[in-house]
């Protein structure tokens, strides 16, 4: 413990001597661990993220839409040419699905729209069911949401999100107003609750109208997405099966046929998340292992050049009794206390990296503790495997040489 | 275990044809040729010679930092010549204190700190290891420069540093290869008076040099001449 304490302060003493010298040597380091915290944060922030938004569309609700989730190009060529879903399909679910607790369905296109010579481009214009404030939780702060009569009646009515209320309305109340979207008036009954935005894209950019004006307004070649809540967890299955039986036999799909829809679940959504996040991680374990493998050759370098430079000061100390492990020891905790420095600072950079990247996407940084080991342990071994060689050369010099050395 | 010779003294060097002989390509050289020293717990002895003589060679086996090709060498009653890295390295720590001609101190470390160096290896606690090196620096009165470095010491209080460095560890030999070589006169004078007081306390003390003047401060002289002892003898004060 003496001889480490020793050792340490020798070691800062050393870095603290030769500031430049000592950022050069530990800038490998320094932008392999800083890799690894700044994407650790950003995943983790992330998952916490991805989990809260897919728990919003909760366990017992699946996706039915024309595509399913596409993740390749040849997947594509296959799926294109799939017939759409209408709202009749979404009719004869509702009738022929008995575990179905609610089957709701939206359609979006993007358009602008107005209120007298005030104007919002590129505003999300879903027509939903009404049952759809149910099924995916939207949040009520003024109003109410679509109900089956404006769906029914195909009412020109609206529920709007808060960029709609900021842009339009700037500091009024608009439920009773009118908006224009293609030149058509709605009457605004109610509006959501301010959700922020996620990777640069605002959530409150949204105009809710009943599907049924939807189709009205902007025709019917647009294909359904169907969104069935099953009526427990433990039926999730059985309800998918109805489902999927009542959409294979009014689409036509024979025997030994693959579905032509796609049907998806909140655990199909977070296992394309935890793909493609293990796919970041993968990337950062290649970028950060190359940079610490560069900064665990410098380190080593350097610690050659300073077993040189202090060949005398080895001699002097197995003059006075040093053995080999404590000279090795000497070298390796300044190896380790080096890559430990650059460690250090690359969890500092990394975490501060990590927070502005993700105040950037608007999304909460999960700065974790367990990330700083993950830091510091990897310094420590960089520092360790690359520092032995260095330390074997010092301790096994011989004393009568070492001590004739300039 | 300490050996008593025939008169009763104590007897800590003893060595009996100790050889040193290195390759070089296909020829071997012989650097010491079957030397035989005795030297008594108390004494204090100079080996002298010219370079090349054998002498430097000598004094590293005597302070343990390399060991013999073959023979002998018993220090304070320990085989030596038979002895381990990690062993000799223990041997240095506790029983030799080397004084060497250029000081070799740690540059970037105080005079305490380079005089407590060799109690860092013998695992002693800071308290005790600081108060020990106070002492020591006290002895060779430098009790007022403990925190300086030796950049800011002059030649004679680096090598008494070093002195202190040598005494620290209450060694039962002091062995100084040339100690006053890199200082004047005057300089040199006092750092021998010191090594005399020091004898006169009792350590045991063997100083390596080519210089007469140095040497004839021993009580005993050992000329030393192509790796054998030519003759000894004592001096008269």
């Amino acid at each position: 413990m003496r001889a480490f304490l020793e050792s340490v302060r020798i070691a800062l003493g050393a870095l603290w001597v030769n500031k430049l010298r000592s950022v050069l040597t530990l800038i490998g380091v320094i932008i392999g661990v800083t890799t690894i915290i700044a994407i650790v944060s950003m995943i983790n922030g992330m998952n916490a993220y991805v989990a809260n938004q897919i728990s919003g569309l909760g366990a017992t609700t699946f996706i039915i839409d024309q595509y399913g989730m596409v993740t390749s190009e040849e997947q594509w060529w296959n799926v294109f040419k799939r017939k759409k879903i209408t709202i009749d399909d979404m009719k004869a679910v509702a009738d022929n699905c008995p575990d179905c607790a609610e089957v709701g369905g939206r359609m979006f296109t993007t358009r602008t729209i107005k209120r007298g010579s005030q104007y919002l481009d590129d505003v999300y214009i879903v027509g939903a069911t009404a049952n759809f404030v149910d099924i995916v939780k939207q949040e009520i702060e003024r109003g109410h949401f679509l109900t089956d009569d404006d769906y029914l009646h195909r009412r020109n009515v609206a529920f709007i999100g808060y960029d709609v209320v900021d842009n339009l309305f700037p500091g009024l109340d608009p439920v009773g107003k009118e908006i224009k979207i293609d030149g058509r008036q709605y009457t605004i009954i109610g509006h959501g609750t301010r959700e922020g935005s996620t990777l640069g894209q605002s959530n409150d950019n949204y105009v809710f109208i009943p599907l049924t004006t939807f189709e009205k307004q902007f025709g019917s070649r647009r294909s359904l997405d169907l969104f069935v809540k099953a009526a427990s967890f433990e039926i999730m299955d059985e309800t998918q099966d109805q489902v999927r039986l009542v959409l294979r036999a009014r689409r036509g799909v024979k025997y030994h046929e693959e579905d032509n829809f796609g049907i998806m679940t909140a655990a199909d959504f977070m296992s394309m998340w935890e793909t493609f996040s293990s796919g970041a991680a993968m990337v950062m374990v290649g970028i950060s292992s190359i940079s610490l493998v560069v900064g665990g050759i410098v380190i080593m370098n350097i610690m050659l050049v300073s077993v040189t430079e202090r060949t005398r000061e080895v001699g002097i100390r197995k003059a006075v009794g040093a053995r080999r492990k404590n000279i090795m020891f000497q070298f390796l905790a300044e190896a380790v206390t080096l890559s430990l420095v650059g460690g250090g600072i690359g969890v500092a950079l990394g975490f501060i990296i990590g927070i502005i990247l993700t105040a950037q996407i608007g999304v909460p940084a999960g700065v974790a503790l367990w990330s700083v080991f993950l830091g510091l342990g990897v310094s420590t071994v960089v520092g360790t495997f690359f520092g032995v060689y260095p330390a074997v050369k010092a301790a096994r010099l011989d004393p009568i040489e070492a001590l004739r050395r300039e | 275990m300490l050996r008593h010779g025939q008169d009763g003294t104590i007897v800590l060097i003893k060595t009996r044809d100790l050889w040193k002989s290195y390759e070089m390509g296909a020829e071997t050289i012989h650097a010491l040729r079957g030397v035989d020293v005795n030297v008594e717990a108390g004494e204090y002895v100079a080996i002298m010679g010219p370079s090349g003589s054998g002498k430097s060679t000598l004094m590293n086996l005597i302070g343990c930092l390399d060991t013999p090709s073959r023979g002998y060498y018993e220090l304070n009653g320990r085989l030596v010549s038979e002895m381990n890295d990690n062993e000799l390295a223990r041997i240095r720590n506790k029983e030799i204190g080397f004084v060497f001609q250029t000081f070799n101190l740690l540059p970037r470390a105080t005079a305490l700190h380079n005089v407590e160096l060799p109690l860092i290896y013998n695992g002693s606690d800071s308290t005790t290891r600081i108060e020990k090196a106070r002492r020591a620096l006290e002895m060779v009165d430098l009790g007022d420069r403990m925190t300086h470095r030796p950049n800011e010491l002059s030649g004679g209080q680096r090598q008494r540093v070093a002195v202190a460095r040598a005494l620290v560890n209450n060694p039962s030999l002091i062995l100084a290869d040339e100690p006053t070589g890199n200082l004047d006169t005057k300089t040199g004078e006092e750092i021998m008076g010191l090594f005399g007081r020091l004898h006169d306390a009792g350590n045991t003390i063997i100083i390596v040099t080519h210089e007469l003047d140095v040497a004839s401060y021993a009580d005993r002289i050992l000329h030393i001449r192509d790796g054998a002892i030519e003759k000894e003898e004592q001096v008269r004060h």
